[in-house]
């Protein structure tokens, strides 16, 4: 079991809040991702459902026992951190073994805990080694092992990727994710790349400057994101943000449209513009546009290979279902 | 002249002159262990210069060997250097650890504890032997002094006087004893090098990782099991480094000494030698090669041990 509910916590470092008062649920076995620019108070939040700060007001839930006042080990939590924070002198058997040492568990239920981890993360080859002797895919499976073992009510994540290269972090990614499938356990996640979080989880939170923005599934945040921070923030490419005279037509004060919901064609469409760099990526292409009113350089995406040279005039056509509208408070209109 | 000869003949000065400073002295050395060097002998003057003609083959080491200090120097070098050692091993690391943590005023309270280290080894041995350890104006002698004086007094009051009474009255010791110089020269020695340790062992604490201490806090670590699992091993190589530098500086104790008790039931190798070299060139040679030795079974001890704590 592991649903952890959040009631009006606060965060503050002396006198500058980072979290306003703040309410979340995460249900039993959710993947859970907090996701939102560095420095917006994910890791702080994490770290208040962990115990390692305190929250300053307001509750911490976790299957509707108060742990607020209770130690960061008796919460039954499970945390790997962006730096892996493997113990360096430790062989990565002792690393595993270490909670459950600690939890004076029987060297028997030890080991065979660290062959079935050992096992299901490829480390048994390794288990003799030095964390400085392993790759950095093979020292986040080692801090992964190591909170697998403790067999806790919820997994936490901070960052856990950042540190690894860009094929890895795939690698990776599919690995977490297949974990949380095989396992069910409740696993929250924080990360600033929002390709983690459309991948990964089943319910997004975005967060910015402490506040949460949005709380969805990936495809809900994608369809109808709740204001113009999320509509923005969500979508590789970003979306194209327009205001001013385009909007007015549309009867809002901005409107959105994602780059996948233009199309182009040289000789007729909506609103006119001039061809500025174009990004060839194979499958897709990306090509920027300036002259359009309200929104410069607007994206478009285009499948497959299209060939428009620098400075050529082009039409972009919107999919009118997808056009979002926003108010002059950047909130959704309908 | 082939591309490798060049670097080599331009390397050469350096590597001569540094073969020089080390083989010249310690060949010096050696030669005069080996024969007959006094400085003064009116029977047989032709002692008082080194040469070659008054071989005496390995007689100074006998010598040496038979003398009634030797052994006892040894053992006193030992004894003094293990036990500076493991004191500031141990104070340097509790000091450090406790004052790791943040608190009010804890700049000044540093610079404090690092003062002790700017104090002249001979100053520092006048300070300690004639104002702290010294049984009579010392403030051990005032301390112990005031003690007798409080039992004395509180012995005439009611009900707790007889518990009192049941007291004995307190001797200070005396540091400048044979029997307990050499724990006057180790306090002091102590005192002063704990801050070498503290600094030591401060840096690499700062340079500890935070995460991973969390890490050991939500693995159920308690605050001894993160010092012994974590801190410790994370010191392991700051505590190697500590100890082989203060062996070397501690095996040529010689100031302390002098001051405390003049050599009086408390020499070490290096104050047997200084006593040779009042006349007898040829046996402190031999004790010095004695010495050479000693140090280098000490650096072989202590470099194994370093190299474990590495491996580990
Ligand atoms: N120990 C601390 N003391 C003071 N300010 C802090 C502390 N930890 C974090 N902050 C501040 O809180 C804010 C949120 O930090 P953090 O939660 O680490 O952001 P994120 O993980 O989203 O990048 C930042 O502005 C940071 O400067
Ligand atoms: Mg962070």
């Amino acid at each position: 079991m592991g649903r952890i509910v959040l009631e009006n916590v606060t965060k503050s470092f002396g006198s500058t809040e980072v979290i306003p008062p703040l309410n979340l649920t995460i249900e039993d076995g959710e993947f859970a991702v907090f996701v939102g620019p560095s420095g917006c108070g994910k890791s702080t939040l994490l770290r208040v459902i962990a115990g390692l700060e305190d929250a300053t007001s307001g509750k911490v839930l976790i299957d509707d026992e108060d742990v607020t006042e209770i130690s960061p080990s008796k919460r039954g939590l499970a945390m790997v951190f962006q730096t892996y924070a493997l113990y360096p002198h430790m062989s990565v058997r002792k690393n595993i073994a270490f909670p459950m040492r600690m939890a004076g568990m029987s060297e028997e239920e030890q080991e065979k805990r660290i062959t079935a981890a050992a096992n299901s993360l490829n480390l048994t080859d390794y288990l003799d080694r030095k964390p400085g002797q392993l790759s950095g895919g093979q020292r986040q499976r080692v801090a992964i092992g190591r909170a697998i073992v403790r067999d806790p009510s919820a997994f936490l994540f901070d960052e856990p990727l950042s540190n690894l290269d860009a094929a890895l972090r795939v690698g990776m990614r599919l690995e977490i994710t297949e974990m949380h499938e095989r396992m069910k356990t409740t696993m929250i996640y924080v990360t600033h790349d929002q390709v983690e979080a459309m991948t990964m989880a089943n319910k997004i939170v975005v967060l910015q400057a402490g506040v949460i923005e949005q709380v969805g599934s990936p495809l809900e945040l994608y369809h109808r994101p709740r204001n113009k921070f999320v509509a923005g923030f969500i979508g590789s490419p970003k979306m194209n943000l327009i205001e001013g005279a385009l909007a007015e037509e549309q009867a809002a004060h901005t409107i959105g449209i994602r780059p996948e919901h233009l199309s182009i064609s040289d000789k007729e469409g909506l609103w006119q513009g001039t061809v500025g760099v174009a990004e060839h990526l194979g499958s897709d292409t990306f090509i920027h546009i300036h002259g359009i009113e309200g929104c410069d350089p607007m994206t478009m995406r285009a499948a497959g290979d299209v060939s428009f040279n620098h400075g050529d005039r082009v039409y972009l056509t919107p999919d009118a279902t997808q056009i979002h509208k926003f108010d002059a408070q950047g909130l959704r209109v309908e | 002249m082939s591309d490798r000869k060049l670097p080599r003949m331009l390397q050469s000065p350096a590597v001569i002159l540094l073969l020089i400073w080390m083989l010249v002295p310690l060949s010096m050395t050696l030669y005069f262990s080996f024969i007959r060097y006094v400085l003064n002998n009116l029977r047989r003057p032709e002692w008082t210069t080194p040469s070659i003609s008054n071989w005496r083959g390995l007689g100074n080491y006998e010598f040496v060997l038979k003398s009634k200090d030797f052994l006892f120097a040894i053992q006193n070098s030992l004894l003094i250097v293990c036990s500076i050692l493991f004191l500031t091993v141990v104070l340097g690391v509790l000091i450090a650890v406790l004052i790791n943590k943040s608190f009010p005023g804890q700049g000044i309270v540093r610079v404090l504890l690092i003062s002790p280290f700017f104090v002249m080894p001979a100053v520092n041995a006048v300070l300690w032997i004639n104002m702290i350890l010294d049984p009579v104006l010392g403030l051990q002698g005032i301390a112990v002094a005031g003690i007798n004086e409080t039992v004395a007094g509180l012995r005439n009051t009611p009900l707790i006087g007889g518990f009192f009474s049941l007291w004995p009255e307190f001797n200070p010791i005396s540091f400048r004893a044979t029997q307990t110089s050499a724990y006057a020269v180790i306090m002091m020695v102590t005192w002063q090098w704990t801050p070498f340790a503290v600094l030591i062992f401060m840096t690499s604490l700062q340079s500890e990782d935070q995460q991973q201490k969390e890490a050991a806090i939500l693995d159920g670590a308690s605050a001894w099991s993160q010092f012994r699992f974590l801190t410790l091993p994370h010191l392991g190589r700051p505590i190697a480094i500590v100890v082989m530098i203060q062996a070397i500086f501690h095996l040529s104790l010689y100031a302390e000494i002098e001051i405390v008790s003049r050599g009086n039931g408390n020499k070490n190798l290096p104050y047997l030698i200084g006593e040779f070299a009042n006349n007898n060139i040829g046996a402190a040679s031999a004790t010095g090669i004695f010495a050479v030795i000693l140090a280098n079974i000490v650096a072989i001890f202590l470099l194994r041990m370093v190299g474990k704590t590495l491996m580990e």
